[in-house]
């Protein structure tokens, strides 16, 4: 891959990511059915809950894990490409890239979340859970968020002047 | 930050390509101890390697781990009990739960990122570890080196330890939740994957490989 073809790749898993970014978080993820009450959980359904039964801690580390630091990784690497080929904030940039790819993996706690809540879903009809679609979304838009920042090399935001596009 | 621009070796100046930035870097003699740090964006350029007792430790550390990892995969992480009905989890099971239900992107991803690519990662450190200690020569070992530089990235047991954790929280107030000891046995596999990282020291091992046939 050459280094156009990184910033061009880059810049479409940061569009396809802020895209997925809404049905990730506004379908539901996964139902919780309790002894017949039915209870499907979007990603913010899930905080309000956890802080609704006092567990306001939890709630704020689930908020900021699943819904703003997905949307605050978008949004830097978006402000990243955005001054690709200029010579604007370049130590800055150099640092937040360094900081999303180091945190880049813990994006994976949601899926592995899911994975362990589902592996209850076997419990019969006193209680389930059971992944929904918007799961599906989740999971593609930390991938494509993941791949956005390990696509785009540090080294390009030294290159001096725009890349044509191919 | 050391300046970068200090006596060339043996009066021939050798630039040397900043892993991160792609600067030109002048190279110079090192006292041990000592680092070489890009003056443009200040990564490590050329560092003193740990010598063969960094990758012995390297190879102890990935046997355990690689031990570590059957427990970690056969033992229950916890027991989830509502009503007098219980399930015990495993890794597997949330993989397999996943794949059942119409999920098998993200089961495959789980499987993938959780199973398969720590054990990869520990047998390509292994392998070229064993090979690097007792100088061997066996076919294999560029392509078992590049494998382990390319998932070193994917260490995501750590991550999996701590979703155990929160997943925990949310079930307790579905019904009675236990730890099992196989969340033990995944703290101590994260542990030992990261010790292996942390001595698998890969300019020594690209020097082994490249430079002494």
């Amino acid at each position: 891959m050459n280094d156009a073809q990184r910033f061009d790749l880059s810049r479409a898993l940061v569009l396809t990511g802020f895209l997925l970014y809404i049905p990730a978080n506004f379908l539901p993820v996964m139902t919780i059915t309790i002894t017949g009450e039915v209870e499907p959980l979007t990603v913010m359904g899930g905080v309000w809950e956890l802080f609704d039964s006092g567990l306001a801690p939890v709630a704020l580390i689930v908020f900021l894990a699943s819904i703003a630091v997905p949307l605050f990784k978008l949004s830097a690497m978006g402000w990243i490409l955005l001054l690709h080929g200029t010579n604007l904030h370049r130590p800055a940039r150099m640092a937040l890239h360094g900081f999303l790819f180091r945190i880049g993996t813990w994006a994976m706690i949601d899926i592995f979340l899911l994975s362990v809540l589902t592996a209850v879903g076997q419990l019969g009809v006193l209680a389930s859970v059971v992944p929904e679609r918007g799961a599906m979304f989740y999971a593609a838009m930390l991938l494509s968020t993941l791949f956005a920042t390990d696509v785009y090399k540090p080294w390009l935001i030294w290159q001096e002047r725009n890349l044509q596009p191919t | 930050m050391e300046s970068s621009v200090v006596d060339p070796p043996s009066g021939r100046e050798v630039w040397l390509v900043c892993p991160r930035c792609h600067a030109d870097c002048l190279d110079r003699d090192l006292q041990p101890g000592q680092y070489l740090h890009c003056a443009r964006c200040g990564a490590e350029v050329k560092s003193p390697t740990g010598g063969p007792r960094a990758i012995q430790a390297a190879w102890a550390f990935a046997t355990a781990g690689l031990l570590t990892m059957i427990p970690a995969n056969t033992e229950p992480i916890l027991k989830f009990d509502v009503a007098g009905n219980f399930q015990v989890n495993h890794i597997a099971t949330g993989v397999e739960g996943l794949w059942n239900q119409g999920f098998e992107p993200i089961a495959a991803l789980v499987f993938f990122s959780a199973i398969a690519a720590p054990a990869i990662y520990l047998l390509a450190v292994w392998y070229v570890s064993a090979l690097v200690t007792l100088r061997l020569r066996w076919p294999g070992r560029r392509l078992f080196f590049a494998v382990a530089r390319h998932l070193e990235a994917w260490n995501l047991m750590p991550v999996f330890a701590v979703a155990c954790v929160v997943s925990v929280v949310k079930l307790r107030t579905l019904g009675e939740v236990t730890w099992e000891p196989g969340i033990v046995w995944i703290a101590l596999l994260s542990l030992f994957t990261l010790l292996t990282i942390q001595f698998f020291d890969r300019r020594f091992v690209h020097v082994e490989l490249e430079e002494n046939p």
